[in-house]
């Protein structure tokens, strides 16, 4: 018997011949923020669902609290949930939409007014109990479905891309507002999202999930800085993609031949000479040079293209530069680079380490 | 001409154009008429002949002896009855359709039509052969040595299956199209929030669809508390209802004075259970987003 709030066991399940989940197992601990990323289609909203009683999975099981819930139908999990469209009833105020889970449950009426106070001042809607759904504007929405997955103080948060219909700006907001309303309760989160910069900038651990299975799950910095498959290494960050051939094997670097460029990089494993390699290079970790600048460390690599625009991004730009061998880096560097002009030709530096090379085992497949 | 021009542009003009056609079908053939029904019901009949002679006979007759209020009782609970169980019959039937019919669910509440290929007649004469006396269960029973079962001869239980089976497509028609805008994903929501699913029912598609359903109850009620053919057929002599009896009136008595204040009764009567269902249709916890009448700026 395990004590995290939430346990998923060996959980598979198939649409037809689609494994929509493959075998996952995860954990989440009380007052964990955890994310489930990934592309849509890989899985992730199923397996929420899953969690949720929506669906049942075809092997495995679902701990709440430690409570074996496979069987359970939704309404008798505990749990809270937060939909991508708010889903909120329209014919029911905001107050009666948010103690919607504290009537069912039939709560006295003084303890569910009682919980209702505390939920409404927590997402700061109060005065508007008395609106309806569509007087609300979408960031209001989101609270209030918030709010209605809060109420009851569930055993865990279920939340399916709340923030996927709100602008960017409401986004950015909301998500500074739900890192409160989750550090101010002890209730763990479960976070679906395709969007990358929701599950860093919300979760603790987070897991991607591609074709139905885990990639690789733990806290958000590791997969970032050191992730464990192609696809992760690719799905995080801003991140240039480099295939070439494998040239010289060794024991901690390697060199690899990018269609004409000889690049020192992080010896993949399992990767013989001949073998084709995925580089993936996160545009932060380029960095640009013009003059003669010092020398680099024995494993740089060190290029020189032509910069073909610069893109302002505010605090950042991302510098395009063409390479003689027709491919293109983009690096991402502060805005006020002296001296730095598009047509130009300099130089794009960075230490072997700085990417993630994998076999690219597709290629062997074929 | 400029301000002709500045007419044709109007709002209200192009209202009024648009509006004419039906506004003059609707003054034709059912204002005026009503209005004809309303004056003869304060005249009197004799020998045939309607006699502009302004009295309220007629209606203190209808109003006050027993037979006809008997008789209106009886339409009245016979379209209670019929509403209430084309309602919960339908229900079901509207409901999976919109859930489950997928792309076949225009061609099943299609078929839930399929008895109006014919006309009215047909349809109770078809009736009259399964549910007489020498109707289809009937012979059957007796054939395999039974007692045919009474309550299916000219009675008016078989008057209110008749009914049932004639107006059911529109309550089914009513319920579907209400459901066909109902996002059954807020019943998901209502079932992780902790309501079981009769209990999401009530909550959340019961008020949410009450519209469409209302619409359905009015559609069924009326022309059921009217019916005049399908108790002649079905419910024999001891099952007549008092659309029979104001036919009767226009027919072979011929106290069109009389008919005419009976009909004044029932249409006063479907006003107000329409007027009393319309009552209990809150725009705002109908789910209705829309600009509501009045609040528009």
């Amino acid at each position: 018997m395990t004590t995290a709030a939430l346990s998923i066991q060996n959980v598979s399940k198939h649409f037809g011949k689609t494994r929509a989940v493959d075998n996952v197992s995860f954990e989440v601990n009380r007052g964990e923020f955890f994310s489930l990323l990934g592309p849509s289609g890989s899985g992730k909203t199923t397996l929420l669902r899953i969690i949720a009683g929506l669906e049942t999975p075809g092997e495995g099981a679902v701990y709440i609290g430690g409570r074996d819930v496979t069987k359970l139908p939704p309404y008798a999990r505990g749990i809270g949930m937060v939909f991508q469209d708010f889903l909120l009833f329209p014919h029911k105020t905001v107050g009666e939409n948010i103690a919607f889970p504290l009537k069912m449950q039939r709560l006295p009426a003084d303890k569910q007014r009682e919980q209702l106070e505390w939920v409404v001042s927590l997402v700061r809607m109060e005065g508007l109990e008395d609106r309806f759904p569509h007087q609300l504007s979408g960031g209001q929405k989101q609270r209030v479905a918030l709010a209605r997955g809060l109420v009851s103080r569930p055993d865990v948060l279920l939340l399916d891309e709340p923030l996927a219909n709100l602008d960017r700006e409401l986004r950015k907001e909301m998500e500074v507002e739900m890192r409160r309303f989750q550090s101010e309760i002890d209730i763990p989160f479960v976070y679906v999202t395709h969007n990358q910069e929701e599950a860093l900038t919300l979760s603790a651990r987070m897991a991607v999930m591609n074709y139905g299975k885990f990639e690789q799950v733990g806290p958000k910095l590791e997969l970032y800085h050191h992730p464990a498959t192609a696809f992760v290494a690719s799905f995080l960050g801003a991140t240039n993609h480099l295939q070439g051939k494998l040239t010289r094997p060794g024991e901690t670097y390697s060199h690899m031949d990018w269609k004409g460029i000889d690049l020192v990089i992080p010896s993949p494993s399992a990767a013989g000479p001949g073998d084709t390699v995925d580089y993936f290079l996160k545009s932060e970790k380029l960095g640009i040079r013009t003059g003669e600048a010092t020398p680099e460390g024995t494993n740089a690599n060190r290029i020189r293209g032509k910069l073909r625009d610069i893109i302002f991004q505010g605090r950042y730009s991302d510098y395009f530069v063409v390479f003689e061998n027709g491919e293109e880096l983009i690096i991402s560097e502060t805005a006020d680079i002296p001296s730095v002009e598009i047509g130009r030709s300099i130089e794009v530096t960075w230490p072997a380490e700085a990417g993630y090379a994998f076999k690219n085992e597709e290629e062997e497949a074929s | 001409m400029v301000a002709f021009w500045k007419i044709r542009r109007s709002q209200g003009f192009r209202a009024a154009l648009l509006t004419l056609p039906p506004a003059l079908f609707i003054i034709f053939f059912m204002i005026l008429p009503l209005i004809t029904i309303i004056v003869y019901s304060f005249w009197r009949t004799e020998n045939y002949t309607m006699i502009p002679d302004w009295n309220l006979n007629n209606y203190a007759t209808v109003l006050g002896q027993k037979t006809y209020l008997t008789f209106l009782w009886r339409s009245f609970i016979m379209a209670v009855c019929v509403t209430a169980i084309s309602l919960v019959y339908s229900y079901p039937v509207a409901y999976f359709i919109a859930k489950r019919g997928g792309r076949y669910r225009l061609i099943l509440v299609l078929l839930t039509a399929a008895p109006f290929f014919t006309g009215i007649i047909l349809r109770v004469t078809a009736m009259q052969q399964i549910l007489g006396p020498i109707g289809l269960i009937n012979m059957a029973m007796m054939h395999l040595g039974l007692e045919p079962i009474k309550i299916f001869m000219y009675t008016p239980f078989a008057t209110g299956i008749g009914l049932v089976y004639l107006w059911i497509p529109f309550m089914v028609l009513a319920i579907y199209l209400s459901l066909l805008n109902f996002n059954f994903d807020l019943l998901e929501v209502a079932n992780v929030n902790g309501a079981k699913p009769w209990r999401a029912f009530l909550e959340i598609t019961w008020p949410l669809n009450w519209m469409g359903t209302a619409i359905g109850i009015a559609l069924v009620f009326i022309p059921t508390f009217a019916a005049a053919i399908t108790p002649r057929f079905l419910g024999g002599v001891n099952g007549a209802l008092f659309g029979n009896i104001l036919e009767h009136e226009f027919g072979a008595t011929g106290t069109w004075a009389l008919g005419s204040a009976m009909g004044v009764v029932m249409f006063l009567i479907c006003l107000l259970v329409i007027v009393a269902v319309w009552k209990t249709i809150n725009l705002k916890r109908s789910g209705y987003t829309g600009s509501l009448i009045g609040e528009q700026e």
